[in-house]
């Protein structure tokens, strides 16, 4: 049983700043990290593989050759193989091209994949598309926002609690199927020594657009549907009132005033 | 070249500089200059001194001469043994010399160099050369030191300050008078290793400038200091040994030493260091890991493999006691997510903490070395966690961070019952070849005390800190007694009572545990040459 996990190297986003002059992502100094979504998902793969050991799980990223480090640290979390998607042609690919271009990486490389897991999003986009767009394209269910996984015993469904406005629910869906992670309750792991070393004798296999069953205006920018115009931070949030040098009775009534006559209560 | 000369820079006008007179206002206004890290209460005393300048030091250093009123220096004010809490007198706050002055390149060494004024945070510097930003460098109008600036900017490598004291707020002037130490001096060697020039006031108001490798002690063991008016201080250094082990109690003492030496880690007996120059070293990627074993027995063992083997080169080696993992682990069961690290594992009995060299971009990486010497202590590299990247080193740093707090917290916990109860927590070391034997010492005596504690720290350095954790007052006095028995074991060992914390006003009374009543006379004539009215850091290092 094969279980294919995408994951995506992203800036690590408590540090970046915006240039307020030119819009753009200050990335200088910026440590690039596995997204951590991307481990949620390889974090299931793994604890269902504890459950079937027979699983294979294959890592695969789509990015420039650093994103490998990306993939390093997949092979220390567990994965036992890797896929590095890499090449000039697929540079300013928005969701749809990247969704394409992984799914026929797949259809190549993995073409007997059972699940395929996917982060709910990546921290630096937050479009959460590629995951239901490579649903789509490979035409499998989908389930998102899982946060809990298995395999149904006769192995050909699987099984997710997943996140939903009011709570939770719980879907099946047969095999092959995709399932986006949530956070939930992941106490993230870390690798061991061993693991950190053992990551780089495992097979790490490259792959160019040559490899690949798309033509070049499927790929990049040309296979593109959307583009970035402009990228700038939200406006700064204006201070809220402040109610002071009141008693408390009065300062309280002051509060409840205010919530009545904005409507935010009755 | 064993005589120097001391010279004088322009007095600023003593009424101009900023001071706070009379204890009570000092109180009222700035209560935080009352005490230290180590919370050791003050004496009343009359002024508080903020000099900007060199200049303005001077004159507050001759005004107080002239009114015979001893003056106490405070730095960042992280010290643990009171060394900036003053007992009489004056308080000098050296906050505002806070400038970084050069970054240059010294080509007969071959190392970057950073000068800076005796404030500025090793917070300030890491960030800084982090950044290559060096604000106060590009403020500044100086063309040569600019260009200095840019060669750095443009070198592809970065640089670092290895000394690494925990308490990163520590000033560079500080941790020069003190000789601070940290995890990092397992491979890098205190702060004496990186100073390459200091510029002193001594009491009198008079400079010294002093670059390594200038002055050094005469064949009789001696320097003389001349000041302006012509007066000579002939200076005899002591004539006992520092110890083989990292060591921060006693002035330092070797045969032909440089002068510089004496007052590193003199704890501002002699002088008031105003500029430090250190060297900078080259930034190598690393990996942190805490290797888990069964028993502190195999992790003394595992020190001394890691030790003797030349393949294996760690930056730093620490240790945790199965005391501590069970401290960890409970905290663990309790609040998982803010210790923030997976489950201990069940069979970890005691860990090792340590970081070496780590290229993350290589394909292969040997550690053969490593790898049999814990099997040979009967452990695994799978039982151990490893961190290269940022985020993942900050949460093995919380790890380590979160025993102290712990300990802390047990012992504030306590103190509702026992209002006088406090932690102890040793600071000693000795040589390499005692390590087993100290340890057997501190297991026997801690056992058979029915004491509870934990031990961690360096035990690279064979300067683990056991912090004992008193129940009530009768624990508290078992623990006082046993803190100084192991004290004198660690000097019969040939070790140090105070290996990175100093002496300063706490420890004063572990001194003579330490060095013989001849001894310390031998240290107090250094001073008396130096500062013939005993006007500096009065009750530091000497008892009163």
């Amino acid at each position: 049983m094969k279980i294919v996990i995408c994951v995506k190297q992203v800036p690590e986003i408590t540090n970046v700043r915006v240039n307020p002059e030119t819009g753009t992502l200050i990335r200088e100094g910026v440590a690039s990290i596995l997204n951590p979504f991307c481990e949620y998902a390889l974090d299931h793969a793994v604890k269902l593989k504890a459950a079937n050991p027979e699983i294979e799980i294959i890592a695969v990223s789509m990015g420039p050759p650093q994103a490998v480090s990306a993939l390093l640290r997949c092979l220390e979390l567990g994965a036992d193989r890797a896929v590095l998607v890499s090449d000039r042609k697929f540079a300013g690919a928005d969701t749809w091209a990247t969704a394409l271009t992984l799914a026929a990486v797949i259809r190549k490389a993995v073409p007997d994949a059972d699940l395929i897991l996917v982060g709910k999003q990546a921290i630096d986009g937050d479009t959460a598309q590629v995951g239901p767009e490579i649903a789509e394209i490979l035409g499998m269910a989908q389930i998102m926002y899982g946060v809990e996984m298995s395999l149904t015993p006769n192995r050909k469904r699987i099984r997710v609690k997943r996140e939903v406005e009011s709570g939770y629910e719980v879907l099946e869906a047969r095999l092959p199927a995709l399932v986006s992670a949530s956070k939930g309750e992941v106490l993230r792991r870390m690798p061991s020594l061993a693991d950190v070393l053992s990551a780089r004798r495992k097979e790490l296999q490259a792959v160019t657009a040559a490899d690949l069953d798309l033509s070049e205006n499927e790929l990049g920018l040309a296979g593109s549907y959307t583009q970035v115009v402009k990228v700038f931070p939200p406006a700064p949030k204006q201070g809220g009132r402040k109610v002071e040098n009141l008693e408390p009775a009065a300062a309280a009534n002051e509060i409840a005033a205010f919530l009545k006559s904005e409507g935010y209560v009755g | 070249m064993y005589e120097i000369k001391s010279h004088i820079t322009e007095a600023a006008e003593f009424e101009k500089i900023r001071r706070v007179d009379g204890f009570r206002n000092i109180t009222a206004e700035f209560p935080a200059y009352l005490t230290d890290e180590s919370k050791f209460s003050c004496q009343p005393f009359d002024l508080l001194f903020f000099p900007k300048s060199e200049a303005e030091l001077s004159a507050v250093m001759g005004e107080m001469a002239r009114r015979g009123i001893k003056v106490t220096i405070a730095g960042a004010r992280t010290g643990l043994v009171g060394g900036c809490v003053p007992n009489q007198g004056a308080l000098v706050s050296l906050e505002n010399l806070d400038r970084v002055l050069a970054l240059y390149y010294d080509n007969p060494s071959t190392e970057w160099r950073l000068k800076a004024q005796c404030a500025v945070s090793l917070r300030a510097i890491a960030a800084q050369l982090a950044a290559k930003s060096i604000p106060d460098i590009e403020r500044c109008a100086d063309g040569l030191t600019m260009l200095e600036m840019d060669r750095f900017r443009q070198d592809p490598d970065s640089y670092f300050y290895p000394p690494d004291p925990t308490e990163m707020s520590a000033s560079l002037g500080g941790t020069v008078a003190t000789n601070a130490s940290g995890a990092r001096t397992f491979r890098y060697g205190p702060t004496r290793d990186w100073v390459r020039a200091i510029r002193v006031m001594l009491a009198n108001g008079e400079f010294l400038d002093l670059p390594r490798g200038k002055y050094f002690a005469s064949p009789g063991g001696e320097f003389t200091v001349t000041d302006t008016a012509g007066n000579d201080y002939p200076v005899r250094i002591p004539t006992y040994r520092s110890p083989r082990t990292k060591n921060t109690a006693g002035f330092f003492s070797a045969p032909h030493m440089d002068l510089v030496d004496l007052f590193i880690g003199s704890e501002g007996a002699f002088g008031v260091i105003t500029e430090v120059t250190v060297a900078l070293l080259k930034h190598t990627p690393k990996i942190s890991v805490v290797q888990f074993l069964a028993s502190d027995d195999d992790a003394i063992a595992l020190v001394q493999a890691l030790r003797v083997d030349p393949r294996i080169r760690l930056d730093f080696l620490e240790m945790y006691s199965g005391t501590a993992i069970d401290l960890l682990r409970d905290r663990q069961r309790r609040d998982a997510k803010t210790v923030g690290t997976p489950p201990i594992p069940a069979s970890a009995r005691s860990a090792l903490f340590f970081e070496l060299d780590f290229d993350p971009t290589a394909r292969e990486v040997a550690m053969e070395a490593l790898d049999a010497a814990v099997r040979s202590c009967g452990a695994s590299l799978a039982d151990s966690w490893a961190a290269y990247e940022g985020r993942e080193l900050e949460r093995l740093k919380n790890f380590r961070h979160i025993l102290p707090e712990t300990i802390n917290a047990t012992i504030a916990e306590r103190k509702k019952q026992h209002p006088g109860l406090h932690k102890l927590g040793t600071d000693l070391a000795v040589p390499d070849e005692r390590l087993a034997d100290m340890w057997a010492v501190y297991q026997d005596a801690l056992a058979g005390a029915g004491l509870e504690w934990a031990a961690f720290g360096h035990i690279g350095n064979n300067h683990v800190h056991i912090n004992i954790m008193p129940r009530d007052m009768a624990d508290l006095q078992k623990a006082l007694g046993l803190y100084q028995m192991f004290a004198e074991k660690a000097v019969a060992f040939g070790g140090s009572v105070s290996a990175e914390h100093g002496i300063g006003k706490l420890k004063a009374k572990f001194l003579k545990t330490m060095f013989s009543p001849a001894e310390i006379e031998e240290m107090r004539a250094v001073k008396r040459a130096l500062d013939p009215n005993w006007l500096l850091n009065p009750g530091n290092i000497f008892e009163e």
